[in-house]
């Protein structure tokens, strides 16, 4: 009897948990909640000046444009004045993240002044990058019909891809003023200027965050940017804090291509490691060590030796369907490990590969070293 | 007749050999359930082998499985039962067998803990920009598709339609609801890609919002720990007039999609299942500290304000690692970080049972102790001449 009475509960207990096992949370919620307002999902940005998200942005306006007050998320709007009287507005912006990428944002400038939005392949018609090693690239519309006041408007735009940020400068009025201000905005766009912040990468690439693991992050670089010449029709984009230049390109029948800088600490695993790490990319198999030699060739390219190789795989890979390339270069430079890498269709990455090796002759590394003082601060 | 039936069970529960199988099977799961982690992940083998009555095997193609193995629930609960059983025929009260009740009620109370904290406990994170506010945390692997009627001025009506549901069920319907839904495709993890990108893709199900300029191609689920899956779903929307049309709808869309139904205005968003909380944190400052002169991490802190004007909560807590906030049921523990040091992860623990646990190691721990203090009384005392 002792027996029945207490296997009775526990019957009953073990029976009760086996329907909360057997149940899984597939009920339907309802609910009423607040509103979301911009505060809740955006963050508060901060005083005007330039000093935002992905370090420090400076510039020096000319004398003549009149400066008006500003408030978040505008970091500066001037105006200035046509010598038959008008005038024409310039703003600066910072907004979180990419914005939709370049050719959203420059689609929406088109939609204010009444033009189709452009198709990705036509980007390169209309931007087109700043001279010298800047970030920005630059942007001029002008609309077909009139807008305003039976005047055609423009609109000249420099978009500025930061880390965690795009900026955004424009000058936007008739287009008779700005359009005789074009070469006077683009000084002023090479005036801009950044001071990137020391940055952690991020084990998590995908979810793009940090954990407290036990083990500390690997340490990206640098407080300095690396100098390059970026070839036509490369459109910088939002460098991640793995990347310190970061560029999309796209062909002519819409396929595209992923070209990026990156300095890891160390011997970042090796070359085998590193190659073999592109070939899973692409799903080729691994390689041994003898085998390297037989797929890279050493290239000496401004005092440094970099190791090139070039991988196309062996069938057409998802979410595209269409055979992939890299073209990649690896350098060791001190306690650093460079790598340029080119990803995409096979047959753009084919078309840009000379490219790809002028930009690794521009590309200057020397500065953007890691420096003790850098890495502390 | 019944109690001898029972009686009958009750020994054959109670049988020692009983025990030596069950955890010779428990060893067997561990063992075949940690090399899967390899293939599915830990969430999915966790969910495969511990969290459930029987492995499932599942033949390609097929769309039904067969059980295979004894899961962990089923094998926790023979072995309670196996305990009790035993303390019912075996084992006779006795004072000197006191060590050995204690050591075994721990051992049940661990054994409860454990299904428990699997049935109960939710884990969820809160991600927060400095200066913004938060009333809910995303659970980091389900995902929901929520219906928001947006139109009223001071609030917004959510139905939240959970991945589980969207994944089996043909058409969905509910009372909050003048429409119903109809799951035209259901892909747990997919890519996407702009139509402009893949000019030879099959055209899309999707007839409305953008649906219609994006590729989706089905992709298996993710193992990775720090990778999530983009559940994506072509779901189309019935009413008594007919079809609206086919939304497609997806955690890696980042805007939401809007439609209009009977002067209401509904939104469509595919997202991190969301759980809501009755108080708000605020996200005033995070810190990412590091020694002076090394990249090594010396802290990691987010300094929060909790406002609860329920309790008449409203004030400054400091969350650092190992030093969580414990408030209303919930535990916020400092996880992560990101977006520059600018946005601070939080990961949040409901966990009613978290005390079973500490009990049962209490408890065995003080049956250790007695029997073993019983033993060497009883040893001392035969020494004695």
């Amino acid at each position: 009897m002792r027996l029945i009475r207490l296997l009775e509960p526990a019957l009953g207990a073990a029976l009760t948990l086996f329907c909360f096992a057997g149940c899984d949370n597939s009920k339907i919620e309802v609910y009423r909640v607040e509103k979301e307002h911009d505060s809740q999902t955006s963050p508060i940005l901060e005083a005007p000046g330039g000093s935002s998200g992905g370090g420090t942005v400076t510039w020096q306006a000319p004398a003549n444009w009149e400066e008006q007050p500003s408030s978040p998320p505008r970091h500066g709007t001037f105006k200035i004045h046509g010598e038959n009287g008008g005038e024409a507005e310039l703003s600066i912006i910072a907004f979180p993240g990419d914005v939709g990428g370049l050719l959203a944002n420059i689609n929406r400038w088109r939609g204010q002044i009444q033009l189709p939005p452009l198709a990705e392949s036509d980007l390169a018609q209309v931007v087109t990058p700043l001279s010298g090693s800047s970030r920005i690239s630059f942007v001029d519309i002008v609309s077909a019909d009139s807008i305003k006041d039976g005047k055609k408007s423009r609109i000249l735009g420099g978009i500025l891809p930061l880390d965690a940020e795009t900026w955004f400068f424009k000058l936007s009025g008739p287009d008779e003023i700005v359009a005789a201000r074009k070469d006077e905005f683009k000084k002023f766009l090479e005036t801009v200027k950044t001071e990137a912040t020391p940055v952690l990468a991020s084990s998590a690439e995908k979810s793009g965050s940090n954990t407290n693991a036990p083990t500390p992050p690997v340490l990206a670089t640098t407080a300095v940017q690396p100098d390059y010449k970026a070839p036509p029709g490369w459109i910088a984009q939002p460098l991640s804090p793995m990347r310190l230049a970061s560029f999309k390109i796209t062909g002519s029948n819409g396929s595209e291509a992923d070209v990026s800088v990156v300095s890891l600490a160390g011997m970042a695993g090796g070359d085998l490691a590193n190659i073999n790490r592109w070939r899973e990319q692409l799903k080729l198999p691994p390689l041994s060590e003898d085998d390297i030699a037989s797929i890279s060739s050493h290239v000496n390219i401004s005092g440094h030796d970099f190791l090139v190789t070039d991988l196309v795989s062996a069938e057409p890979l998802p979410p595209l369907n269409h055979k992939m390339r890299i073209v990649a270069a690896a350098s060791h430079q001190g306690e650093q490990t460079w790598f340029v890498k080119m990803t995409g269709d096979v047959d753009l990455v084919g078309a840009q590969k000379n490219h790809f090796l002028d930009f690794l002759r521009s590309l200057s590394i020397a500065r953007a070293t890691r420096s003790d003082e850098s890495s502390a601060q | 007749m019944m109690v001898r039936y029972l009686k009958a069970c009750g020994h054959a529960l109670s049988s020692l050999r009983l025990t030596v199988v069950l955890l010779g099977l428990g060893m067997a799961l561990i063992f075949f359930g940690t090399l899967d982690q390899v293939h599915l992940g830990i969430h999915a083998a966790q969910a495969k082998y511990f969290r459930s009555l029987f492995v499932l095997w599942k033949p390609a193609g097929a769309d039904w499985s067969i059980p295979i193995f004894p899961g962990g629930y089923l094998i926790g609960t023979l072995l309670f039962l196996n305990l009790v059983a035993a303390h019912g025929t075996r084992f006779k009260p006795a004072p000197k067998k006191i060590g050995i009740f204690t050591i075994h009620a721990g051992v049940v109370v661990l054994l409860l803990g454990e299904l428990l904290t699997g049935l109960f406990a939710k884990e969820s994170m809160m991600r927060m920009d400095i200066g913004t506010a938060q009333t809910y945390s995303e659970a980091p692997r389900e995902t929901e598709l929520a219906i928001i009627d947006t139109s009223s001025k001071d609030d917004d009506l959510v139905v939240a339609i959970p991945e589980s549901l969207l994944a089996r069920a043909n058409v969905i319907q509910h009372p909050a609801l003048p429409f119903t839904l109809k799951i035209v495709k259901f892909m747990a993890n997919a890519a996407l890609a702009m139509r402009s990108q893949a000019p030879d893709a099959p055209p899309s199900l999707a007839t409305n919002g953008i649906g219609p300029n994006v590729v989706a191609t089905e992709i298996s689920r993710t193992v990775k720990q720090d990778e999530r899956d983009l559940t994506t779903v072509f779901v189309q929307i019935n009413t008594v007039q007919g079809p609206l049309g086919t939304w497609l709808v997806s955690n890696a869309l980042g805007a939401p999609q809007s439609f209009s139904y009977d002067g209401q205005t509904y939104e469509l968003r595919m997202r991190q299942k969301r759980y809501y909380k009755p108080f708000t944190i605020k996200l005033l400052d995070f810190r990412h500290d590091i020694y002076p002169g090394t990249d090594i991490p010396k802290n990691f802190s987010s300094r929060i304000r909790l406002i609860d004007s329920r309790q008449k909560e409203d004030r400054d807590v400091l969350i650092y690692m190992n030093s969580p906030l414990r408030y209303s049921g919930y535990t916020f523990y400092q996880a992560g970080f990101d977006n520059n040091d600018k946005t601070s992860i939080l990961q949040v623990v409901k966990n009613p049972t978290f005390i079973l646990p500490y009990i049962a190691c209490g408890l065995v721990g003080a049956g250790l102790l007695t029997q073993f203090s019983m033993h060497l009384v009883g040893f001392l005392r035969r020494r004695r001449p």
